[in-house]
């Protein structure tokens, strides 16, 4: 049997990330995928005969500049694309405000609602732009072990003094300020049109289990935004779906002479005394390596797939502490034709979409996941891939996909049924009626993936999309804990490189790019 | 007795099952808290019979407080091994040990006996509840964890004539029943289950049953009990008797490595002179990495037993006119140690010893002092006066019989 | 108008922060004048004989934050400050409780009796908050430095806290971390399991909070109400003999007693600011008082915005202050009674009467009133700390009758359509139908009552929106950046004119630690 140096487990976007790179230094890599392809939750599949849609993700935030120049994706047939309409927040009676990627264009969407908000407008994206900054050196960055930090850890931090000598301290003290806020605390400072507060509150809340109202929302916001160069809400399509980012990586990985193995489960990753010796797999074959490193989410390493017996108790309370709590579900619709949105031009239906007509509509949302309850009027973010690639349906027919939150893992008096998926598809539909009035009869099929469905498809635990939760206390160097927040877990060899790490979940690839490099500095030292 | 006061009182304290009995046996009226029970320190007036009944005759202690957790199912033997230091894999049916168990950092959370029930049976022992710490590291094994604490009462038999005495009841014959093994037996048809095992290091038995037939099992054995001189004994002689046995005490001798809320309070099972329970060839268990490092470089301390020199001491007291001041309880107050002005150690407790006529007590010292015959000084107030007084590390346990362990053939 | 006098330091307002630093700079043979606008002293720290017979802690009710240093270094204790310990915590549930004592054994039964594990866990989890207590007190007792442009004593204290962080322990580091960041319910979730028990724990983390116990940032809150300390035993609430007035009284004993003038009924209408430094402070009234220093013991809002002209002000720092977020939320009703409530789980008198009460059966009923509160309502079923304090103190009301103080959460400030009469009553009977379902006599033995909501603390207290703390204690509104950053060390952008009041670092609740630090920081200036 062949002998890797590391085998990489999970083929999502990160875990694709760090076999290309190490692949690149000369080590004989080997990346095993459950699923019959490569790329997570960024893959892209057929849900209905003749109908294609991205799984999870429509839309790329942003990718790490670093992994899109030494992975070279470009020549690997990656195409982004940057829409000059990045985002539509629908408004009830047809005035959407358009997000440009021109933010003069914006304002004066805004100004249909507010004057004032409009002329408050560049202000607050330079404002937010400044802020990113930070985050894009501090994501740059292996977090310091703390508390007992030496010398060397705090010189390692010390590229985030060039936003610093930038800004002043003042920009950190406004990033320290911001941060940890609310959005209706940062909304207030900003602006005072409920749909403007409320489609700008979606970036604090996107794919997270908190609301509007929660705490440190305002770093969400903020982790949405990063190299987006002050365009609010920006996005970057990928020509031919999402999945062909994904596509792109694993063409790169292979040429740098990573061996790649679908359909190839994971049982067990093989742990004796605290080290690392290699992985099995379901079909019973056991391969020895020298380093593992899990792409998967830190409870389905450490609890599923080692074992808690195999873990000190303490790192293992620490684990068992981590909050995933998914709260999005994704339904894809198969339409017979293109729908008309109430006020928007054919030629603008290439970006996303978003029904958050205030704040309180989007808290309210969340209110009944408080409870175990699916939203009523949930918050629905919705693209039409179809339109941006044409290939995602049979021509003349058309293809929606919509997120929507919240959608709880942990219900109560209930289950995720069937009967459940029917009434938050029916409730999606109902919420997107208001704005394309015959939507329901378009519907040819539709499937809704709860976030049990993503734990068992994707093997997400408890369906949450950033494997984690993105808040304060699994931030930076608390991700996913204070003892493993270096990529490199307490057992010897093995290594992590999924979302569940700094800087937590997107499709931008910064966690395996980081990962990979603290391995190869383990290894030279 | 001509005062023959007689009160009610009511408590917010746990009772014992046995408390119907030992309310009124108790005459001092002198009770401690132990595990949230209200417990005799002793039931005469003074506690010198029951010191003595457990050293010539038999004593009897209502030892319900005990914390008790059963482990069952195909995983419990593993979950065992992996909780405590020492090899639960080689314990036989009937059979008992004494293990320490540690945290991640090898440092002792409590100690007590396993027992084992059956094959995938066991009872575990402790001082403080450790319900959580067993559940939380049972998590992911097939082991059902009961907290058996209030479903089992116990009583320790103790002193030379316990075994007499339970032959006397016993439909079978308790002579070859080992050390630290047990059995299960009929006392007037009552099932229990008799452990040969006690914390008075003396020849002993603790009777495990159900909390709804303690009252007959208490009244059977003092009536069987009495020719044969038994008495009810509360924690006060049992303080005594457990330090001249050399055993330790949590929160008294050590605290638990899950209360110290800081390092320095920690101690290991090297450091408490459990090192014989720490089994390295064990495939793993918590604790296990930190100690073998600990055990490579040697323990910082170790916990030793002291003997305060006699004619020093007697030389203090005369000095200021009064005869020797011993102590007539087990103290707990920590007692600095010193080797040449410096400070090297601490006792924890100690007591004068009536049968061995020896002024001893148990202590902490740096490693490099625990050398049997290490003479060292001891911190003792004369008359209001700090003194220091020559002590020397002897062997422990200071009291040792032979009929602890032997069996009649 | 009369001859213009002149002093080393003028007060405004005579709330207890206000009168601590009276009380320190008199005690540093300052001349010192304090200006309050009521006619009583203590501001939120108040006892008023509101009905005859019934004397209240019309605002805050119970002690436990106030800083031993102030306690002696004032004397307090000579001047009338007696704090009698609060035996228990009492959640009353439809058809149990939970009766938390001070004694280890009692209350680890009756936890067992609910979670055995939690039983185990509540033993550590009280020594454990006591260790996150002591680490972050260091940070309590810095004057917040200058991150903008810091001086030298602002860098060693800065690497002083540096290194008092570095030393802690991993374990210590992350409880403080997750503290600082999470969720009160979520921090809790991790130690315990039964409902009531969490629920009831949680609350201190939503108390003059706009938050509810699942909202990030409640866990810091709790902490922060952890930090008290009565004779070095934690989390040890007090209640004050002759109610919290009495705190006031005594430190203002004290500010006299080291010289201090204190002039009531004497409402500040301006701080006089001649290019650019306070010289003076004029009242309503008309009357002019100089001073070398004036020091605002007011919140924020009132310091920056009516106080002083904007215009004297630079304009990011009256941005920030305008940002700084003040919502009240909380409102007080006080009773008097006829006699002892009675609870149908624990009927009849006893310890559960001598602590506190609290409403707050599971964390829904929290989150359930939070939310009728951030849609602009007030809890139709509120979370409720209850005292009585005529069972500790008879000398509160009539021989026989009794008082309860009830605090209540949540009333928001921006009360749709705002505050009227009506709507408080309906607020009070709220509060009154919450209790009765716990203890149905409740409204049988109610002999008078009074509603506060944040409107009427706002009118009558000077509170502005009805903060109890002067300011909310999020994340961004603490230490360095309490009320704004550059100006968290009690100086403000105008020469000569400072603040001590809850609005700085550390915050809220009587704890006078604003106030001895403002004055320290004042005396090391002057
Ligand atoms: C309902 C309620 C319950 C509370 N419960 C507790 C509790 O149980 N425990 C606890 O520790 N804390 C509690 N607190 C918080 C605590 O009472 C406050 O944080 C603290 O008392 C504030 O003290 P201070 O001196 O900073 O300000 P304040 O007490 O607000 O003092 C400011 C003073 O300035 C005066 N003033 C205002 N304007 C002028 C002017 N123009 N001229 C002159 N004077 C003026 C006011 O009348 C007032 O006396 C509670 C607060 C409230 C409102």
């Amino acid at each position: 049997m062949e002998h890797y140096d590391i085998i990489v487990v999970g083929g999502g976007v990160n875990s694709l990330i760090t076999a290309a790179v190490l692949g690149q230094s000369g080590k004989k890599v080997l990346l095993v995928e459950a699923q019959e392809q490569v790329g997570g939750l960024a893959s892209t599949t057929e849900f209905a005969a003749g109908y294609k849609c991205n799984l999870v993700n429509d839309v790329v935030k942003w990718v790490d500049p670093r992994v899109m120049k030494i992975l070279d994706l470009g020549s690997y047939g990656l195409e982004l694309t940057s829409p000059d309409i990045v985002r539509i927040a629908l408004d009830i009676n047809g005035q959407h405000i358009l997000f440009h990627r021109n933010a003069d264009q914006t304002a004066t969407s805004i100004s249909t609602h507010s004057k004032q908000d409009a002329k408050a407008w560049k202000g607050f994206t330079e404002y937010i732009n400044n802020l990113t900054k930070f985050l894009e050196k501090l994501y740059e960055l292996t977090p310091p072990k703390l508390p007992d930090i030496g010398l060397k850890e705090a010189l390692s931090l010390r590229s985030m003094l060039s936003p610093v000598i930038k800004q002043g301290t003042r920009g950190l003290v406004n990033f320290m300020r911001v941060a940890p806020m609310m959005m209706p605390e940062l909304m207030d400072e900003w602006f005072e049109s409920e749909l403007l507060r409320g489609a700008l509150s979606t970036a604090g809340i996107h794919h997270i289990t908190q609301g509007p109202f929660s705490a440190a929302t305002g770093l969400n916001l903020l982790h949405q935004h990063v190299y987006a160069k002050g365009v609010f809400h920006n996005v970057h399509l990928v020509k031919g779906g999402t999945g062909n980012l994904a596509g792109a990586l694993r063409k790169s990985a292979q040429s740098s002479g990573v061996k790649i193995r679908t359909n190839a489960k994971v049982k067990s990753i093989d742990v004796a005394n605290y080290i690392c010796s290699g992985v099995t797999l379901t079909k019973g074959e056991s391969l020895a390596t020298e380093k593992v490193v899990s792409g998967l989410d830190p409870r389905n390493t450490f609890i599923n797939l080692i074992g808690a017996v195999k873990l000190n108790p303490r790192f293992h309370t620490q684990i068992r502490n981590l909050k995933f709590r998914g709260s999005a579900a994704r339904v894809h619709f198969a339409l017979n034709s293109l729908p008309e949105i109430n006020g928007v031009a054919k030629h603008n239906m290439g970006t996303v979409f978003s029904v958050a007509p205030s704040i309180s509509y989007l808290e309210k949302a969340y209110d009944a996941s408080k409870y175990g309850q699916i939203s009523e009027n949930p918050y629905v973010e919705f693209t039409l891939p179809s339109v941006i690639n044409p290939g995602f349906a049979p021509y003349g027919k058309h293809v929606l996909s919509a997120t929507v939150q919240y959608a709880p893992y942990h219900l109560r008096g209930q289950s995720w049924t069937k009967g459940l998926k029917d009434q938050l598809k029916n409730n999606v539909v109902r919420v997107l009626e208001n704005y394309i009035p015959n939507f329901s009869t378009l519907i040819e099929a539709a499937v809704v993936l709860s976030p049990v469905d993503l734990e068992e498809k994707l093997g997400l635990t408890e369906g949450n999309l950033n494997h984690g939760e993105m808040t304060l206390d699994q931030f930076f160097f608390m991700r996913p804990t204070m003892s493993s927040a270096q990529y490199k877990s307490p057992i010897e060899n093995l290594y992590l490189c999924g979302p569940g790490t700094h800087p937590g979940g997107g499709l931008h690839g910064t966690n395996g790019f980081n990962a990979a490099h603290e391995i190869l500095k383990r290894q030279r030292r | 007795m001509s005062y023959g006061n007689q009160f009610t009182a009511h408590t917010q304290l746990r009772l014992s099952p046995f408390f119907e009995r030992t309310s009124k046996l108790n005459e001092s009226q002198e009770w401690r808290r132990w595990g949230g029970y209200l417990s005799a320190t002793k039931y005469d007036l003074v506690h010198d019979n029951e010191y003595f009944a457990i050293r010539t005759k038999a004593a009897l202690l209502d030892i319900t407080p005990l914390q008790k957790y059963i482990l069952e199912g195909p995983e419990a033997q593993h979950c065992l091994d992996r909780l405590v230091t020492r090899n639960i894999g080689i314990c036989k049916v009937g059979q008992v040990m004494y293990t320490p168990w540690c945290d991640e950092a090898g440092k002792q959370i409590d100690d007590g006996t396993v027992q084992r029930l059956g094959d995938q049976k066991f009872r575990i022992t402790s001082a403080e509840p450790n319900l959580e710490w067993i559940l939380q590291n049972a998590s992911g094994m097939d082991v059902n964890v009961v907290d058996d604490s209030e479903t089992t009462a116990a009583l320790a038999l103790q002193g030379p004539n316990s075994r007499a005495i339970l032959n006397t009841i016993d439909s079978d014959s308790l002579d070859s029943l080992k050390f630290f093994w047990m059995m299960e037996a009929r006392l007037n048809d009552i099932p229990v289950a008799i452990s040969r095992t006690g914390y008075t290091g003396d020849l002993g038995y603790e009777i495990w049953m159900d909390p709804k037939d303690a009252l007959a099992v208490w009244d059977l054995l003092m009536e069987k009990g009495k020719p044969y001189g038994i008495t009810p004994t509360g924690l006060h002689a049992l303080d005594m008797v457990r330090i001249e046995a050399g055993l330790i005490l949590l929160d008294v001798d050590y605290v638990s490595a899950r209360h110290a809320i800081i390092e320095s309070r920690k101690s290991s099972p090297y450091e408490l002179g459990l090192g014989w329970t720490v089994k390295m060839k064990k495939k793993d268990f918590i604790g296990k990495k930190a100690l073998e490092l600990e055990q490579a470089r040697g323990p910082e301390w170790e916990f030793v037993g002291i003997e305060i020199e006699w004619n020093e001491l007697e030389d203090h007291f005369r000095k200021v006119g009064l005869p020797p001041g011993l102590p007539s309880l087990a103290w707990r107050i920590s007692t600095p140690i010193y080797k040449n002005n410096e400070q090297v150690g601490y006792a924890t407790s100690g007591t004068w010893s009536p049968i061995l006529k020896r002024y001893i007590a148990l202590a902490h010292v740096k490693s490099e002092y625990a050398g049997l015959g290490t003479q060292l000084d001891f911190e003792l107030k004369v008359e209001h006066f700090r003194k220091l007084t020559p002590i020397k590390v002897v062997e422990s346990p200071f009291f040792n019989p032979e009929r602890k362990r032997s069996c009649p053939l | 108008m009369s001859a213009i006098k002149s002093y080393d330091a003028i007060v405004i307002g005579g709330g207890h922060n206000g009168l601590t630093t009276a009380a320190y700079l008199a005690r540093a043979g300052k001349k010192v004048l304090v200006l309050e606008r009521r006619y009583v002293l203590g501001g939120a720290a108040v006892t008023e004989e509101v009905f005859p017979g019934f004397k209240f802690s019309v605002c805050s009710y119970v002690v436990s934050l106030l800083k031993p240093t102030i306690i002696r270094e004032l004397m307090l204790p000579k001047f009338g400050l007696e704090l009698l310990p609060l035996e228990s915590t009492f959640t009353p549930l439809d058809h149990d409780y939970l009766l938390r004592t001070s004694d280890h054994d009692q209350t680890r039964r009756e936890i067992y009796r609910h979670s055995p594990k939690d039983a185990e866990a509540y033993d550590r989890f009280g020594p454990l908050m006591g260790q996150i207590g002591m680490a972050v007190r260091p940070i309590l007792e810095t004057i917040a430095p200058n991150v903008i442009r810091p001086s030298l004593s602002d860098l060693s204290a800065t690497k002083r806290l540096f290194d008092h962080f570095k030393a802690l322990n991993d374990e210590q580091f992350e409880y403080l971390t997750k503290l600082m960041t999470m969720s009160s319910a979520d921090f809790l979730d991790e130690w315990f399991e039964f409902e009531p028990l969490k629920a009831t724990m949680s609350a201190s983390g939503i108390i003059g909070t706009f938050m509810g116990p699942r909202s990030p940032g409640s866990a810091y809150i709790m902490l922060h109400h952890y930090v008290g300390d009565i004779d070095g035993a934690f989390r040890a609430w007090g209640f004050q003999r002759g109610g919290t007035g009495a705190v006031s009284m005594a430190i203002a004993r004290s500010a006299k007693h080291f010289g201090a003038e204190i002039i009531t009924e004497a409402p500040v209408e301006k701080v006089i600011v001649e290019n650019g430094r306070a010289v003076g402070v004029a009242l309503v009234n008309g009357d002019e008082y100089k001073a070398e220093k004036v020091i605002s013991g007011l919140d924020p809002k009132l310091s920056f915005l009516k106080m002083v002209d904007e215009s004297d002000l630079p304009s990011d720092f009256v941005t920030d202050i305008k940002n700084f977020r003040i919502r009240g939320s909380s409102g007080k009703v006080n009773l008097a009674l006829d006699r002892l409530p009675n609870f149908t789980s624990l009927p009849g008198d006893g310890p559960h009467l001598r602590g506190a009460i609290s409403i707050s059966p599971s964390y829904d009923h929290l989150e359930k009133a939070y939310d009728d509160a951030k849609y602009g309502n007030f809890s139709q079923e509120p979370y409720i700390d209850i005292i009585l304090p005529s069972v500790l103190d008879p000398e509160m009301a009539p021989p026989g009758k009794h008082i309860m103080s009830c605090f209540v959460q949540y009333a928001p400030y921006d009360i749709k359509g705002g505050w009227d009469d009506q709507k408080r009553e309906a607020f009070g009977d709220a509060v009154v139908n919450t209790i009765a379902r716990f203890a149905p006599n409740i409204k049988d033995i109610i002999l008078h009552r009074q509603v506060l909501t944040p409107a009427d603390l706002e009118s009558t207290f000077g509170l502005t929106e009805g903060n109890i703390f002067h300011g909310e204690l999020t994340l961004q509104q603490l230490f360095v950046m309490r009320p704004a950053v550059k100006w968290a060390n009690y100086k403000t952008p105008i020469t000569n004119y400072y603040q001590c009041g809850s609005g700085t670092h550390p915050g809220g609740g009587i704890t006078g630690s604003p106030g001895e630090m403002a004055a320290k920081k004042i005396l090391r200036d002057w």
